[in-house]
């Protein structure tokens, strides 16, 4: 998954507590392996490779292309699993420079979920275009971890995939997790929040982001346009009843820039947003 | 999204459960290997009424992929035509004796028939070869060469074509250029234009030079093509496609196996001809059409294809005109209609109509000056047709695909009745037919 991942199973049972560790290990390590593009014989991969010819997907694959589909339809085209191209143009690591406008433009026309032909189970992507479920994928393998989990034991669990995390419910003892979120960088304090039940999901640059003449500018990239989305808090975080959704809540909020709080408002959804003070680093 | 006051929140959880749903994941294999060969092959018949044309044909369609988007395709086809095809001559209330195209035999059409050229029957064989690929990031190239073979007639085509794509790929313009040479080889010669069907030889040796009435046993024509299109994305569910395209066809144009009858010019009936003594030959007086060495025709073409939640609906239109004065409109239109997962039903109806060649005859008034070019081709005629058709595809689980269609087709052509002499107005008899088109195709990976 790329960043940590932990399950924490309040119970005084050692053995199915075991148990609950493996089976969301193995969760995790099957949908890093299914839909990494990272590995030669994900799905992911061979959508990509097979670029410009339909081939058959699985149902599960199919389900997270039909979810992918809803969230470009309802964000108006903000989100798009095709734009993962871009990171050809954008290395977010410390340091980087902004890519130049060409190069950005020359990447566009391998983006757009509007060029995909998505008949379920027919997929065919253009050729050059790729997909990937950043997003989505490590947010959907929590709750199917947390599926998997409290398929094994009544007791309470909570699973934390990188800070995306879902509970089955409160602790034993009635009590709410409490989680640590990681601040900004100006302020490395940790403050933490109450979870008692179903999901958290943060999204923002605490890790990544490019130093652009002194502009922190984070890591959600606008696929319309190619560019970073301008005036993007550094941090969302909304609850959810799945982190699948809450996930797609923090990438969408994201994507509206200075429109974040207002968006969440209007969704009416618990969310924390850090916009923290600009500056070099 | 956030300003139009519309929120989303329904949608997003509604779809997020479904996603969840039946989270617990069937463990499969996501996308089957590819082969090396798409392969798209086809076995079609088509059949006239009345003992007319009947059409066998095989294609098989190749394409590999070599990646990064460089393409070779390979098509072969035969083809097994047999049956007979109108000459051009005009039904008469008595039987019409006619020497055969070899100049060796004489064959009979009973009174009140259309006269037909019942030695037609040949196979044909074509092989293409086409290659695609990128040219930069935003241009693709492609060429090809054709050839086919048949018995008395040769081509040999290439083309080559370049696209562009702009606005995000959602625009792409496209040219193409094609350049075709054909070799017409008629059985028993060249016929010369205007002369007169001559009697049988009665020894059929194959020399065409022996032949009265015969220039030469071969001629050409060559022909050029020019495409310009451009394909507009008008949203996620629909597309547009443009297309101009000219076209130049020199050199030998005439059909060499048409004839036209020689009529009086009060009666409208077919001059009678009696052979001489002891020699087998016309009954009446057919002269061998003449139709000009050039003709230039412009078309433009428009599709729509639109995607109604699973259901696409492709429209198209095309106008053409060319220099023979046939102005034609067509109009077609398919819908596509998902049947389960993995099949579909397509009906398919098109309606096509032109108006007649300006030396288009129905026959021609004996004493009367020659025209400068004349046929009695019925394919030159006013003409109507109509298609009407099914096609039913199912998609296998292994990703191939077979496919069945059948389709109707009626033909109906009216000869301009100023071309009409005497008392034809009364009788005329138009070579009209209806015909049947049954296909099977089977798409797979090799």
């Amino acid at each position: 998954m790329g960043s940590p991942c932990e399950v924490l199973v309040d119970t005084v049972h050692e053995q199915p507590a075991q148990a609950v560790a493996s089976a969301v290990a193995a969760c995790a390590w099957r949908i890093e392996r299914k839909f990494s593009r990272y590995l030669d014989d994900s799905v992911v991969t061979r959508i990509n490779r097979d670029a410009g010819t339909r081939i058959e997907v699985d149902d599960e694959t199919a389900r997270l292309l039909d979810f992918a589909e809803l969230a470009w339809r309802v964000s108006g085209g903000k989100f798009d699993v095709t734009s993962g191209v871009l990171r050809r143009a954008w290395k977010f690591e410390a340091g980087a420079r902004t890519p130049d406008e060409r190069a950005i433009r020359e990447l566009l026309p391998y983006i757009g979920w509007q060029k995909v032909s998505w008949h379920r189970p027919w997929l065919t992507l253009q050729p050059g275009m790729e997909i990937d479920f950043g997003g989505i994928g490590k947010e959907y393998a929590v709750d199917v971890a947390l599926a998997a989990a409290a398929e094994i034991t009544p007791d309470p669990v909570l699973v934390n995939f990188g800070g995306d995390l879902a509970a089955t419910g409160p602790q034993r003892d009635g009590r709410a997790w409490r989680v640590g979120v990681e601040g900004i960088s100006s302020a490395r304090i940790p403050w933490t929040l109450e979870l008692s039940g179903g999901a958290l999901a943060t999204s923002g640059d605490t890790y990544r982001f490019i130093d652009d003449g002194g502009e922190r500018r984070p890591h959600i990239l606008d696929p319309r346009s190619g560019e970073p989305v301008r005036e993007a808090p550094h941090s969302v975080t909304v609850a959810a009843a799945n982190c699948t959704e809450a996930g797609m809540w923090c990438t969408l909020a994201m994507l509206e820039g200075a429109g974040a709080e207002a968006f969440l408002e209007l969704e009416g959804l618990r969310h924390w947003i850090q916009r923290g003070l600009p500056g070099r680093v | 999204m956030a300003n139009d006051d519309k929120r989303i929140g329904g949608a997003l959880a509604a779809a997020a459960c479904g996603l969840l749903g039946t989270a617990a994941p069937a463990i499969s294999q996501g996308a089957e290997p590819k082969g090396k060969w798409d392969v798209d092959s086809a076995l079609l018949y088509y059949g006239e009424g009345d003992g007319r044309v009947q059409d066998l044909s095989l294609t098989a369609i190749g394409v590999r992929d070599f990646g990064d988007e460089r393409k070779l395709s390979l098509d072969a086809t035969i083809d097994t035509l047999t049956g007979a095809s109108p000459s051009g001559a005009i039904v008469a209330d008595r039987p019409q004796t006619f020497t055969s195209p070899s100049g060796g035999g004489t064959y009979t059409t009973p009174a009140g028939d259309i006269p037909l050229d019942d030695s037609f029957h040949d196979t044909r064989f074509a092989l293409n070869a086409g290659w695609s690929q990128p040219l930069g990031r935003l241009f693709s190239f492609n060429a090809g060469l054709g050839l086919s073979s048949e018995y008395d007639y040769q081509h040999i085509g290439v083309n080559a074509g370049l696209t562009r794509d702009f606005n995000q790929r959602n625009t792409t313009l496209s040219m193409a250029v094609a350049y075709g040479k054909d070799t017409v080889k008629p059985v028993g010669g060249i016929p010369t234009p205007f002369t007169q069907m001559p009697d049988a030889a009665g020894d059929d040796d194959g020399d065409d030079e022996d032949q009265p009435n015969r220039s030469g046993s071969s001629e050409d024509k060559d022909v050029l093509d020019v495409l310009l299109g451009v394909t507009q994305v008008l949203g996620r569910h629909s597309l547009l496609r443009v297309n101009y395209s000219y076209s130049d066809s020199s050199g030998y144009l005439t059909d060499p196996y048409k004839i036209l009858s020689v009529v009086d010019p009060l009666t409208g009936e077919p001059v009678v001809r009696t052979p001489p003594p002891g020699a087998e030959g016309p009954t009446g007086i057919y002269l061998f059409e003449h139709r000009p060495d050039s003709r230039r025709r412009q078309s433009l073409y428009g599709e729509l294809r639109q995607d109604f939640s699973g259901k696409v609906l492709q429209l198209g239109y095309r106008y053409s005109t060319d220099d023979w004065e046939i102005d034609s409109h067509t109009l077609e239109g398919r819908l596509r209609m998902p049947l389960g997962e993995s099949s579909y039903l397509e009906p398919h109806l098109r309606y096509y109509t032109q108006t007649a060649a300006s030396f288009y005859r129905y026959s021609l008034a004996d004493g009367a000056a020659l025209p400068g070019f004349a046929s009695a081709d019925a394919r030159l005629a006013d003409l109507d047709a109509y298609t009407l058709g099914l096609k039913y595809a199912h998609q296998t689980s292994g990703g191939n695909e077979w496919s069945a269609r059948l389709e109707f087709y009626h033909q109906v052509s009216k000869p301009p009745s100023e071309t009409l002499i005497g008392n034809q107005a009364g009788n005329v008899r138009m070579p009209d037919f209806d015909a049947v088109i049954l296909q099977f195709g089977y798409h797979f990976k090799l």
